[in-house]
């Protein structure tokens, strides 16, 4: 079984290729503004080397966010159309299990998180066993800091952005812990897979504010 | 000779649609997924929300314009995709799926300008004759393109600022017309009095427009009838305003079909549906006998099969990108 993984929720494309829970090949570059340029044609380019065509990857695992909204969005939608067009399976995973899975920390407590900007980070907690502590959220530094306050045991957080907390570790994808993780969760149908953004736009979170 | 088939996608604003369009100018099949009854609660198009929204349908609008061609993918001869300009994270949808759908089906992908898409709209109802001139007008832009034959533009004059639509939306929202606004002062202009005086902008020599003066001058007449307590009459207002709307797209247009010693003219974009400014048009067109096209009110608006269309003309001049295309909000056409 190959299966296609994508992740472009943050400046980098992370990217790669499993074959029979075998890593076969993969991206990880840092492509900020480029990523709309290059993700397609690094991800054909990936598949050439392993003189792959399209339609010989039996499943795509695609990060559907949180992280960047335009970022999301380019993976989201190469994933979705290539699966649709090939009917191949598809389905999704949260950009922060990704990082906790990827954690090389003894840790008790993972703390993935992704710079949300104007003192709000997206985050969540898990446990050792990857269970969800606090599930995934949109929230604010200080508040997340004050839940790891209290904590009963230590933890890592895991991070590529520059955010100001103890206990940092830099993030770099465990593709094969990532992959064989998810390759057997339940495949989705190709058109309700979307993103996750975790956030409200400006104008709807101004137009919930003036209802209220 | 072979019929070519070519494959649209359109995503520059806040529309999702996909067409498939023969030999240029025959359409097979064309879907729109509009945004309009989302943005509308907003007062007009919010760009992070169109972007959402592009995602959403976008393979969606694909099948449902295969099936209804009863077409596969297969069956194209290439993909022609609006790059530009637009909305940067809307028109990212639609690069990103048409350049997915170019490297799975290994089919050239052809990059489209999207005010080439309005002109080439035009190619659908008849061929179009060369030289011409195109009248752009639309909530983005307001240009009189030169066209001596198949993608050959030379922009002879451009507003300044507003675009035409833009102002119509504006001035909409000042008389607290919701959005879109266009069509219901279009159509106010027809039932009121231009009884109000106001500035006809940028009345010179140039083929170049100006609209923000106007919008200005509709703010400030507003605000003066509010001070003195006067009620304003709407529809008078939208009369009045649309007049001068006409006057200086016609005088400019007339111009420079005249100075060019052109005889066709086309009409596009989402204003080309303002019933004033056809009526005018036409009228001026056929004392000066000049041959006129106005699209079909559903090739106005955004949609694919214009761009589609114009593919096929930019396909058979070799104009294809790779698979690093990126969108671009603004860009030359050329």
């Amino acid at each position: 079984m190959k299966i296609l993984y994508i992740d472009t929720t943050s400046p980098y494309l992370y990217c790669a290729i499993s074959n029979n829970k075998e890593i076969t090949g993969e991206i990880q570059e840092r492509l900020d503004k480029d990523l709309s340029v290059f993700t397609l044609p690094k991800i054909k380019d990936l598949l050439d080397k392993k003189q792959y065509q399209p339609n010989d990857i039996d499943k795509i695992i695609v990060v559907n966010g949180p992280g960047s909204f335009t970022g999301i969005r380019i993976g989201v939608t190469i994933a979705k159309t290539y699966a649709y067009s090939f009917q191949k399976e598809i389905t999704t995973i949260n950009s922060l299990q990704a990082m906790a899975l990827s954690s090389k920390s003894q840790s008790i407590y993972k703390v993935p998180m992704i710079d949300a900007r104007r003192g709000y980070v997206f985050t969540g907690i898990y446990d050792s066993e990857n269970n969800s502590i606090l599930k995934e959220q949109y929230i604010k530094l200080e508040t997340l800091k004050c839940i790891l306050d209290n904590l009963p045991g230590n933890f890592s957080v895991i991070t590529n952005d520059n955010i100001e907390i103890e206990n940092k570790e830099e993030y770099v994808p465990n593709f094969e812990k990532i992959i064989n993780h998810y390759q057997d969760k339940e495949p989705q149908n190709a058109h309700l897979v979307n993103p996750v953004y975790l956030k409200l736009t400006e104008a709807e979170e101004k137009q919930a504010i003036e209802t209220i | 000779m072979k019929d070519i088939y070519i494959f649209g996608i359109e995503s520059s604003c806040d529309e999702t649609s996909c067409s498939i369009v023969k030999n240029g100018k025959e359409e097979i099949s064309t879907v729109v997924s509009s945004q309009i009854s989302i943005h509308k609660h907003y007062g007009g198009v919010v760009p992070e929300i169109a972007s959402r929204e592009h995602v959403k349908n976008i393979t969606l609008v694909i099948e449902e314009c295969l099936e209804k061609a009863k077409m596969k993918l297969e069956d194209m001869d290439a993909i022609a995709i609006t790059y530009g300009p637009g909305l940067i994270g809307s028109l990212l949808v639609g690069v990103e799926a048409a350049k997915t759908l170019s490297y799975l089906f290994q089919k050239p992908l052809i990059p489209v300008h999207h005010i080439s898409g309005h002109i080439y709209a035009n190619n659908l109802v008849e061929e179009m004759k060369f030289p011409l001139l195109a009248l752009v007008i639309s909530g983005g832009h307001t240009e009189l393109i030169y066209m001596k034959d198949h993608y050959s533009f030379e922009k002879i004059g451009a507003t300044l600022d507003d675009a035409v639509g833009e102002c119509y939306d504006k001035v909409a929202r000042i008389i607290d017309v919701p959005y879109p606004g266009g069509p219901t002062i279009d159509r106010w202009a027809h039932e009121g009095s231009p009884s109000y005086k106001l500035p006809i902008p940028l009345n010179d020599e140039s083929f170049n427009f100006s609209f923000s003066g106007l919008k200005s001058a509709v703010i400030n007449l507003v605000h003066n009838e509010k001070q003195r307590n006067q009620e304003i009459r709407k529809k008078d207002l939208a009369a009045s305003f649309q007049n001068v709307v006409i006057e200086i797209i016609t005088k400019k247009t007339m111009k420079a079909l005249q100075e060019r010693k052109v005889s066709n003219l086309i009409v596009a974009g989402g204003v080309a549906a303002n019933k004033g400014i056809r009526e005018k048009l036409t009228e001026l067109c056929q004392q000066e006998n000049i041959h006129c096209v106005f699209p079909p009110l559903n090739y106005c608006t955004d949609n694919a099969a214009m761009i589609a269309a114009s593919g096929y003309f930019a396909y058979k001049k070799n104009r294809i990108a790779n698979l690093e295309l990126n969108s671009k909000s603004s860009d030359v056409l050329n």
